[in-house]
């Protein structure tokens, strides 16, 4: 059976954390939002549903680019680390050259 | 990538290897507590962040009085995708804060600063202060009321120092009030000075992180352990990590823009309840803590000299814990850590709710 | 049909995979970031539309300056009375024309350019005549519009 790599071990540890972070994020944020003065209402944000429509879904789309490359990280670790269990990446230093 | 023309262009000019070896030099340990070595980097990254945007920002905004409000409104209705840039530049502000706040608690309770990395968190209390000026520079820059307010309170609360208050009152004002002068002054600051000394301060920082290598915290300094090398391993899950961070803020960035208050009249009283940034909020509460007149004295220059004094013990901790520096356990300034850092909490929710 | 051996190794495939990924994720970013940077640079105007009392009763021999977009335009009143409406931007380098009255050309001082009465090319490097407007009148207003160009103005 394969041994855990530490690439699991610290998603793992990470994702653990996570869940502790939207009850946190939104404490904060109401707790940021309150103090914020509400003044004349200057449009800081696109006003029509159309342009709304297109960040949000940019915004999707940017996430799934994150998150496609953390799978494609983890997928690139442990190809890494099977190759140094094996040994494989360091180099013979008296492998012969092929002149 | 593999380019071997390249590679052997390079190699034929420069000793690549040396450079290679020491990159391999660079082990992260693994233990418990080793997740908390990537809130430096993240720090760096969000700075990065601001670095970027704020270059973005300084191509439309002026920094005069008549113009300054006007040329936000113009960036955050006009220009395409000025709002999300705007918003991305206060809320990259804000968060870097917040993981400075927890990098700098991380370094301190797990005694990072002890011998022989006294000078990293030097380095490091100096880029807490130049960060915290940029904080100020920046939001002065709005020119909105809230602002105006906000750094006529802190450029005033600067002055009641003894001795030295009016000097460095007039020094970050430019003149006797919070006028055009200190807008233009603070975004000197903002956009030139402190990003220079704030550069030079990270890169020596870097360097002197490299060259100690990673800190253990004291408990756990005599088990075996692991330790995998930052390139390549490591260097992917800080990549992993910033990519996650960089997902967070444009997400806040979305989905709460900052608004902007009206335009700051010097003439006119502050608005309600005005506010300073949340980071200044505990020490507003402590100056609030203090009565008008102690034995006679005038307790805000006491309050401001108590202040003083605690930032100046805080930044002093690795030359006073005596213990740590033998590499022995230090309790009593993992307790006085932690009083810090409850006081700042609890300090800044006060400040909030209040 | 199964293959008996991979094509690329597991290394170049994610490498690609990484490299190709991160790419389209920066080059998302750098355009967001360039779209900012240059804004929509200003567009030349059609037309523009002015006062028309502000254009009578000037004195033969002489130009009046309007803005025309973000440069200048000449309203040219010629000696017999008749007008004229130009660009006022030199054509070799686009540095700004001025008039004078007493040789009744008009000139450029960044290379010593000269231009006639009616725009043309006469003297020094300008390639071209300058750009002649076409000059109409409805009700109080003057407009001024690029030959071939159908004014359309706004319901006000």
């Amino acid at each position: 059976m394969r041994r855990i790599g530490f690439v699991s071990d610290f998603l793992d540890r990470l994702f653990r954390r996570l869940p502790a972070l939207p009850p946190l994020a939104a404490l904060l944020l109401t707790a940021m939002a309150a103090t914020a003065e509400a003044a004349e209402k200057i449009a800081v944000f696109p006003d029509t549903p159309y342009d709304g429509f297109i960040i949000h879904e940019s915004l999707v789309i940017f996430w799934i680019a994150i998150l496609g490359l953390i799978v494609i990280i983890r997928m690139k670790l442990k190809e890494i680390e099977r190759t140094q269990e094996m040994g494989a990446d360091r180099e013979n230093g008296d492998a012969p050259l092929l002149e | 990538m593999n380019c071997p023309r390249l590679k052997d262009w390079l190699e034929e000019r420069y000793d690549l290897n040396a450079i290679k070896e020491l990159a391999k030099g660079k082990l992260i340990p693994e233990h418990r507590w080793d997740l908390w070595y990537y809130t430096g980097g993240i720090t760096m990254f969000l700075f990065i962040i601001q670095f970027v945007t704020g270059m973005l920002l300084s191509l439309y905004y002026v920094p005069h009085i008549d113009f300054a409000h006007k040329s936000i409104i113009e960036i955050v209705t006009k220009l395409n995708m000025g709002w999300f840039f705007r918003s991305l530049h206060h809320w990259g502000a804000q968060l870097s804060i917040v993981f400075l706040f927890i990098h700098l608690f991380g370094t301190l309770l797990t005694k990072a600063y002890r011998k022989p990395r006294e000078l990293v968190w030097v380095t490091g209390f100096i880029l807490l202060g130049l960060s915290i000026f940029f904080g100020l520079s920046g939001y002065l820059l709005l020119w909105d009321e809230r602002a105006f307010a906000a750094v006529r309170v802190a450029t005033g609360g600067a002055g009641a120092f003894p001795f030295i208050g009016w000097f460095i009152k007039a020094f970050l004002r430019g003149s006797m009030d919070v006028t055009g002068d200190t807008l233009v002054r603070f975004y000197a600051f903002h956009v030139a000075i402190l990003p220079l000394i704030t550069l030079g301060l990270v890169g020596l920082h870097l360097i002197l992180v490299q060259a100690h290598g990673m800190s253990v915290p004291l408990s756990l300094e005599k088990e075996k352990r692991r330790e995998a090398p930052f390139f390549p391993n490591v260097f992917y899950k800080d990549l992993a990590v910033w990519l996650v961070v960089a997902g967070v803020l444009a997400t806040l960035a979305v989905f709460f823009p900052p608004e902007i208050g009206a335009k700051a009249d010097p003439l006119a009283p502050p608005p309600e309840d005005v506010k300073p940034e949340w980071y200044f909020l505990f020490l507003l509460q402590t100056l609030k803590l203090f009565p008008g007149s102690i034995l006679g004295l005038n307790g805000e220059t006491i309050a401001i000299l108590l202040v003083s004094g605690a930032i100046l013990f805080f930044f002093l901790i690795p030359f006073f814990d005596r213990k740590s520096s033998r590499g022995e356990k230090s309790p009593v300034f993992t307790w006085i850590g932690v009083i810090y850092l409850l006081y700042f909490l609890t300090m800044t929710l006060v400040g909030f709710l209040s | 049909m199964k293959l008996k051996y991979s094509l690329v190794t597991r290394r170049t495939f994610l490498n690609t995979l990484f490299g190709g990924w991160l790419f389209a994720f920066f080059s998302g970013t750098f355009y967001a970031l360039m779209r900012f940077a240059f804004p929509t640079l200003g567009k030349e105007p059609d037309f523009v539309v002015l006062n028309k009392k502000d254009f009578t009763d000037l004195a033969n021999n002489s130009i009046k300056r309007f803005p025309w977009g973000g440069t200048v335009g000449l309203y040219f009143t010629k000696t017999d009375g008749s007008v004229l409406a130009l660009k006022g931007v030199c054509t070799h380098m686009e540095c700004n024309v001025d008039y004078k009255p007493a040789e009744k050309k008009f000139y450029c001082a960044c290379h010593q350019g000269w231009f006639d009465e009616n725009g043309r090319n006469v003297a020094g490097p300008p390639p071209k005549p300058l750009e002649v407007f076409v000059i109409t009148e409805e009700g109080e207003k003057l407009i001024i519009a690029k030959k071939g160009v159908k004014v359309e103005l706004p319901k006000a």
